[in-house]
């Protein structure tokens, strides 16, 4: 719920509205500096004074008001008196000459108008015309136009027919459908736990036990007899047929552990470099396999997965999302934008160096110190902090002076990541381990992290960056279709985290998995079901949360299947 | 920042000083500005909500240390390979040993081999990793001339010839009689 909304007007601003002339007049006065600041100045060169002031000390306040109705320039302490003692009515709203706000001098109170607003939004956005700004068209031209979402539950005559149909979801079945332990094949706790959270990623799951991708029709795979040469052998093995199989092992309703040994034997055929009977790393694991099952299965004539539309495979159409990346010149406020698609987005733990203010304070909100939570802050860390550590505007070294196209040099430069779309399921892989290339060490950070089973995406989002990059104005609807909808889908909701305890060299990898409401550890063979607290205190190392609410797109044929 | 009574200040000080104030004021007012906007547009609720969050999960953290530090095992991870909880049993109310017993029928060379210990014998299988060697099976040497056994074949061996030859003359005071292998010395006994 990050659309800014207009507070009602105070008497003083409303009746402003109604009797004076419209702020058109304000359009000519707004100029707009480096880096997006708004001011109002009649002339370029002009230099506002406070009038009764300059009479007494030579020294200025820093903030300066101009009436709207006789363009007098007072400081706050003169504010009231001059709404007072003016004759006529109308004097009461004036606007801060280097913020361009509003003020009501009657109120003692900044107020807020739309209007005035979007004059101002169309001032930044004009003034930066060369670079892409919020309401130019968006580098992914195609409107996906979405199906309205309609709530629906079962009634109670198809609750019943549902429960009846199959055991495993009737109440008396023990545990929820696809719970399953995975035996360990000699330190392959990296791949089980990877394993246990795709088995449940709803959009995957759905996929595979909808039958669409059947292992026994895959096209990839050919019959042993017409395997020329072990060459072949790698072409053969498809990882998304091995998937299958763990999907169907899963849901089978057999409760014995199940070992995952073709799949281990299917994937150290596709990525040679990383088979080798060591401990190995989760998050690298998931990446790999994500690339492999985009190689077996993707279809030539979808090159868009470079843009994240995720059309190409099922991997991507799950965990494929859009970065925005924009890097801004410090000196003339021109911006170069990027777009990039992510698998994952991996965060730095912040430990405890609560820097509220960065550079540009272009963050959503700020922070007026923990109260009461003092004592908190030194060890713990949260995935909301470290998102927004994520997407703060964060000043380039010196070295990487950034060749700006408007000042024709090298500047120094602030650069600012968002999110352009989200994917359907968001992993967070939180970097707990750290390589110094200088000291030719790697340590683990054990710092705790606290994360939300109910995470809302959208301070995160490009549209509310770039908002707040422009002070938070409220203007009217957005630009582009996929900026809107995407506020509505922002919400997530957790369903695995995957811990590690132990050292670097020696750790173990375990999944919680929320199921029905309930959490059950996932620790390779062994499924045990397990209370909140033990989830929120363990060492998360990656997160996965689905998108609350799926929206299917509309199809484009008439006669729908 | 000291606002000191000591001494009178330089003007060029006080112009200094004067600035300084002038922009700390500036910084505050910017920031000052800024939240009065967010706090009315409505934007900061996910402030409210995360420190809320954060409340509620330090007091669930506490909470459950409190529980679960005289019990011991059942939070507690183990290193290594992963025994999972000790004692008692899992969500089906089944146990499993600590190295998987199920038998596996290997992809690469057919034999059976014990789960738990299918990753160390595949690595070697393959010829993955650093100290092995890819084994011969079947479907590898398919096709290719049988080298190996061309061995006991082949007449090529320096030690039977040279064995013959030998038993041949071992007897003594027996020469040239009925030797057939090139008998081109004899042995004279005087």
């Amino acid at each position: 719920m990050s659309t800014p909304s207009a507070p009602p007007p105070c008497p003083h601003l409303a009746a402003h509205r109604l009797s004076s002339r419209p702020l058109r007049f304000l359009r000519r006065c707004l100029r707009v500096r480096p880096l997006g600041r708004p001011e109002i100045r009649r002339d370029p060169r002009e230099l506002p004074r406070c009038s009764p002031c300059a009479a007494a000390s030579p020294s200025q306040s820093p903030r300066l008001y101009a009436c709207l109705s006789c363009a007098a320039v007072f400081c706050p302490s003169h504010a009231a008196s001059h709404a007072s003692a003016s004759a006529g009515p109308g004097h009461q709203i004036a606007v801060d000459v280097d913020r361009a706000e509003l003020f009501c001098a009657a109120c003692g109170d900044q107020v807020y108008d739309p209007d005035f607003d979007h004059a101002v939004f169309l001032a930044q956005s004009s003034s930066l015309l060369p670079s892409t700004s919020s309401t130019s068209p968006s580098p992914a031209p195609r409107k996906r136009r979405r199906v309205d979402y309609r709530a629906w539950a079962p009634d109670p005559a198809e609750f019943a027919l549902m429960s009846s149909a199959d055991p495993t979801t009737s109440a008396s079945a023990a545990a929820p459908a696809g719970l399953r332990g995975l035996n360990n094949l000699g330190n392959t706790c990296f791949m089980n736990s990877v394993l246990q959270a795709l088995l449940h990623a709803p959009p995957l799951r759905n996929y595979f036990l909808g039958d669409r991708h059947n292992r026994f029709l895959c096209p990839r795979r050919t019959p042993v007899r017409h395997r020329a040469t072990e060459a072949d052998a790698a072409k053969v093995a498809c990882l998304a047929c091995d998937l299958d199989e763990i999907y169907s092992a899963a849901f089978s309703g057999e409760r014995m552990p199940y070992s995952p040994a073709k799949f281990l034997y299917s994937w150290w055929q596709h990525a040679s470099n990383l088979a080798s009977y060591e401990q190995q790393d989760a998050h690298e694991f998931f990446i790999s396999i994500l690339d492999h099952i985009h190689e077996n299965i993707k279809d030539d004539q979808h090159k868009s997965h470079a843009q994240g539309h995720g059309d190409c495979c099922i991997a991507h159409r799950v965990f494929s999302g859009i970065l925005r990346s924009d890097v801004t010149c410090t000196s003339c406020g021109f911006t170069s934008t990027t777009f990039e698609p992510c698998m994952d987005i991996s965060l730095d733990l912040d430990i405890g160096d609560n820097t509220p203010f960065g550079v540009a304070n272009t963050k959503p909100h700020v922070r007026n110190g923990e109260r009461g939570l003092a004592g908190m802050n030194s060890k713990v860390s949260t995935l909301m902090r470290c998102l927004e550590r994520f997407t703060r505007a964060e000043r380039l070294d010196a070295e990487q002076k950034f060749f700006c196209e408007r000042c024709d040099e090298r500047q120094e430069s602030l650069k600012q990541m968002s999110i352009r779309r989200l994917p359907l399921v968001s992993c967070f892989h939180i970097k707990r381990f750290e390589h110094s290339a200088v000291k030719k060490v790697s340590r683990k950070v054990d710092h705790c992290l606290q994360f939300p089973f109910s995470l809302d995406m959208a301070p995160y989002l490009s549209s509310s960056i770039l908002r707040s990059r422009y002070g938070n104005r409220i203007f009217p609807a957005e630009a582009s279709d996929a900026d809107a909808v995407s506020e509505l889908s922002s919400e997530f909701e957790i369903f695995a985290v995957i811990t590690h305890s132990g050292k670097l060299e020696a750790g173990h990898y375990v999944t919680y998995l929320r199921l029905n409401n309930h959490w059950y550890k996932c620790d390779d063979a062994w499924v045990t079901r397990v209370e909140e607290h033990t989830v929120r205190t363990s060492q998360a190392y990656m997160l996965f949360y689905v998108q609350k609410t799926l929206y299917y797109k509309a199809c484009e044929r008439a006669a729908a299947v | 920042m000291s606002s000191s009574n000591d001494a009178p200040l330089s003007p060029r000080s006080q112009l200094a000083l004067c600035c300084f104030e002038e922009l700390l004021d500036c910084a505050v007012a910017d920031v000052a500005s800024e939240c009065h906007r967010i706090a009315r547009l409505g934007l900061d609720r996910s402030v409210d909500a995360e420190e809320e969050e954060l409340r509620v999960w330090a007091a669930r953290a506490a909470a459950g240390a409190e529980h679960h530090h005289p019990g011991g095992g059942g939070a507690a991870e183990e290193a290594g390979a992963g025994a999972g909880s000790k004692g008692g049993v899992d969500v089906f109310g089944q146990t499993h040993p600590a190295i998987a017993a199920d038998v596996i029928k290997c992809m690469n060379c057919g034999r059976p081999v014990v789960a738990g210990r299918f990753a160390p014998h595949l690595e070697k299988c393959m010829g993955k990793g650093r100290k092995a060697r890819a084994k011969i099976t079947r479907s590898s040497t398919a096709g290719r001339t049988r080298s190996s056994n061309g061995i006991t074949a082949s007449s090529y061996s320096p030690y039977s010839n040279a064995a013959n030859t030998n038993r041949v003359n071992v007897p003594n005071g027996v020469t040239d009689g009925g030797c057939g292998t090139g008998g081109d010395h004899s042995s004279h006994v005087p």
